[in-house]
């Protein structure tokens, strides 16, 4: 069985009353530890189809099944990374990262320890104390995905990671969140990511797929077939770019 | 378009409202009789102080629950919004002081004519005064939580008490605590005022410190006033260092924003002692000894996820349901509530106007004279000084703590020697007059002007001195634009601090003598405290609250709405 079946799904904003479509009959099928990335240009409503598969907004029309029942509210099966951020300012790092397991009832001894578990892994450790307002980009997003992974969620949404960082932190960070999935130790094993960078969906994904704007269709599903790991610099790589790119512009 | 005429709608109905229900509490009451004496000995100082401190927080901590649940209400219910802004709108412009007397006597015969109806409407009084802009205050928080981090709490499924604990409420500490502060140094001025307003005849003394000033001048101790003052005072200054500057260094860590700028951070002794207290350091674990019993008692604990569940069904169920026949109630409620005190206005105004109803216009011109002189003396010293303190940092380190503990002394505490100064110096009431209005408006322009010049970027200022820019031209070009908006914001402040003062300078009862000038604020307390005249007070009270309404709609609005858009600086 598919992990998550996407089904003919739009969505209308109304924009002042005037109803605005954003997504057109989205459909596609995610496989459980599939890595796939979402592209295209800004206003193609990629961050909106990621939030409606994470149940975070409803679809005007069609259905998200997640392991064949539909969703109607939030998957708690699955976590958020955004691109700001998102972290609460007046949490300390420990703070954030427990959040859902408070939230899922972890009595407090098993909730320190376990997010204390995942600052590790991120490489955080004695951060703990350390309001995000004391935190670099790159440490700050690194926060963002231990409390993601915190959950232990199966599916992994991400909203342009690292689109706010500085170039050095954010090839790091690829590296390691491509670590982290590989990690057979984590529950996590599939991902989506929402991206503008396509050289990066490319690098990282199995799959990319390619929305169009205006309203947002899927205009091309590409498998990225080139073993791992990957080298940046691989001509074959560069190769997807240029069709992803030429598919968009 | 529609959208504004139904907040048109609402907020017209809601002055309706608050003038109906103004008029058919007053309308049948009488007063009360019964003199409560006060002792003015100095060994009863810390008392009244005590007493006073206590009204405060009363009134205090009910309109921080009231701010929070209202804000809340008003932020997250779609069609709740617009009618509860609208009211709020209302109730922030109208002169909270008009409505006093009406209050005392509405309290004073629910209980009877016992002393604890006073005391309750002084209490609802300053909570009117410190309620509606920390509302707005929570109001706007709730609706500029960015998007990002509801989702946040949404995705880690994240709800309830715990969403609203961890996620939603934070975002309202800092300007929470701003406007608590600024609605405690406004509390103090009505404390006083309600403590020292007197009704007819009979005057009601509530054990305070505004009572012991006015009381201590009337019977000619004026050291003992300066005691009172000096009491009072040292209580503002201490709350302010050991309360509110601590809170509002703590508030800074709940401020929520995408980039880091580099600002010297502000600092609090008293916030350091507290973190180096051990009290501090052990919160959490005496959270966890107090919190463990309470846990226990959690429902929620013995939930299996399958009640849990079926909790949720029900809930969904039963309440929405619910949820929705209450606001029918209410609606229907409100919609009664109209209609009554639409009816007892046309009652109250249907009678045949008494003769000094032509006199209601007069008076209003010169109560709007006294202001306008009152404000442009305001303007012509605290513009000179805030550019002064704004161009020169070291003016800034000397004036600032002066004009905090000057603006932090209620106007109404020195209403007392004001009145000493009316009656025996100056030997009129008008120039009086305008001296206790201008105590109620001058800060707010100081305060606001500072700041204005405070925020003119530093570039703009130095380009202005490289292209050699003469002193008049500076003023001309950079100065006078530069603060226009926080001159307006300023003005709007003022004005409303103003029309609250004219109710409280116009007449004054000094020695069982009265002092009054010709003016709306004395046509209103002469109804109320000498006639007795209902209609009379209605159409003062009426007549005040729509002049203000007009001209905030259709001057500080539109003239606020041009300094923004004109000469506000954002690159």
């Amino acid at each position: 069985m598919d992990l998550l079946e996407v089904e003919k799904v739009s969505k209308v904003f109304n924009q002042n009353g005037v109803p605005m479509p954003v997504l057109k009959e989205i459909s596609f099928r995610v496989q459980e530890g599939e890595f796939i990335a979402l592209v295209g240009p800004s206003g193609s409503g990629k961050s909106t189809l990621l939030r409606i598969l994470n149940g975070l907004i409803p679809p005007t029309e069609g259905r998200v099944l997640y392991r064949g029942k539909a969703l109607h509210s939030v998957n708690l099966d699955s976590a958020m990374v955004f691109q700001s951020f998102a972290l609460f300012p007046w949490l300390t790092v420990l703070g954030n990262v427990e959040l859902g397991l408070e939230a899922r009832g972890f009595p407090i001894e098993a909730r320190r320890k376990k997010a204390i578990q995942f600052i590790e892994k991120v490489g955080l450790d004695g951060f703990e104390e350390a309001y995000p307002r004391e935190l670099s980009g790159g440490m700050k997003q690194r926060v963002g995905i231990a409390r993601a992974l915190a959950v232990e969620p199966k599916l992994l949404c991400m909203d342009e990671p690292f689109s706010a960082l500085d170039p050095l932190t954010s090839l790091a960070l690829r590296e390691e969140v491509l670590m982290l999935w590989e990690d057979k130790s984590m529950p996590v094993n599939t991902i989506i990511m929402v991206t503008h960078i396509i050289e990066e969906a490319v690098f990282m994904a199995d799959r990319v797929l390619v929305l169009s704007t205006h309203p947002g269709t899927l205009v091309a599903d590409i498998p990225i077939n080139v073993a791992r790991p990957r080298d940046r610099k691989d001509p074959v790589l560069n190769e997807y770019s240029d069709r992803i790119f030429s598919l968009m512009a | 378009m529609f959208k504004d005429a139904k907040r048109r709608a609402v907020f017209g109905v809601t002055l309706l409202l608050l003038a109906g229900l103004a008029y058919a509490i007053s309308r049948q009451l009488h007063f009360p009789t019964g003199k409560i004496e006060l002792d003015t000995a100095l060994s009863q100082l810390p008392y009244y102080a005590a007493y006073s401190l206590m009204r405060m927080l009363t009134a205090y901590f009910l309109s921080l629950l009231f701010s929070i649940f209202y804000g809340y209400i008003a932020a997250t219910v779609p069609k709740a919004e617009g009618p509860m802004i609208a009211v709020l709108d209302v109730l922030q412009s109208v002169p909270i002081l008009g409505f006093f007397p009406v209050a005392v006597f509405f309290f004073v015969n629910l209980f009877r004519g016992s002393q604890f109806g006073v005391e309750v409407a002084s209490i609802v009084l300053i909570f009117t005064s410190m309620s509606w802009n920390m509302a707005f205050s929570t109001y706007e928080s709730f609706k500029a939580i960015p998007n990002d981090l509801v989702e946040a709490a949404d995705g880690l499924g994240v709800r309830g008490w715990l969403k609203f604990k961890k996620a939603l409420f934070p975002i309202c500490i800092p300007r929470l605590i701003y406007n608590s502060m600024m609605s405690w140094a406004g509390g103090w001025y009505f404390l006083i005022a309600c403590e020292i307003i007197a009704i007819g005849s009979i005057r009601y003394h509530l054990p305070g410190l505004g009572s012991f000033l006015i009381e201590s001048v009337e019977s000619g101790e004026v050291w003992r006033t300066f005691y009172g003052l000096f009491v009072l005072i040292l209580m503002i200054v201490l709350l302010d260092l050991f309360v509110w500057r601590p809170l509002s260094v703590w508030g800074e860590k709940f401020k929520y924003e995408f980039t880091t700028t580099a600002t010297v951070p502000s600092t609090s002794f008293a916030l350091q002692w507290y973190r180096r207290l051990r009290v501090a350091r052990r919160w959490g674990r005496i959270k966890e000894i107090i919190g463990k019993p309470a846990r226990a008692l959690n429902p929620r604990r013995y939930f299996l996820p399958a009640g849990e569940r079926l909790a949720q069904e029900t809930r969904e169920r039963v309440w929405i349901p619910l949820r929705r026949g209450l606001g029918y109630l209410l609606v229907g409620g409100i919609f009664l509530l109209i209609g009554w005190s639409f009816f007892l206005l046309i009652e109250g105004l249907a009678k045949p106007l008494p003769p000094e109803a032509g006199r209601i216009p007069g008076a209003l011109l010169a109560s709007f004279l006294r202001l306008g002189i009152a404000y442009l003396l305001a303007l012509a010293w605290t513009v000179p000084v805030a550019f002064w303190v704004g161009e020169n940092p070291r003016a800034f380190r000397i004036v600032t703590p002066i004009a905090e503990i000057g603006a932090s002394i209620p106007a109404t505490a020195l209403f007392p020697f004001f009145i000493l100064l009316a009656v025996h110096v100056l030997g009129g009431m008008n120039a009086a007059a305008v001296l206790l209005i201008l105590t109620g408006m001058q800060w707010y322009l100081l305060f606001n002007l500072i700041g204005g010049v405070q925020n003119i970027p530093g570039d703009l200022k130095e380009a202005a001195k490289a292209l050699g820019v003469s002193k008049w031209l500076y003023w001309r070009r950079l100065y006078l634009p530069a603060v226009f908006p926080a001159l307006v914001t300023g003005s709007i402040t003022a004005w409303g601090g103003g029309w609250n003062a004219l109710i409280v300078s116009e007449y004054v009862v000094y020695r069982r003598e009265t002092y009054a000038v010709n003016g709306i604020g004395a046509m209103l307390d002469r109804a109320t405290y000498e006639a007795g005249d209902k209609q009379m007070m209605l159409l003062a009270l009426i007549t005040m609250v729509i002049a203000i309404t007009l001209l905030n709609r259709f001057f500080w609005r539109k003239l606020y709405l041009y300094a923004v858009e004109r000469y506000k600086i954002d690159y």
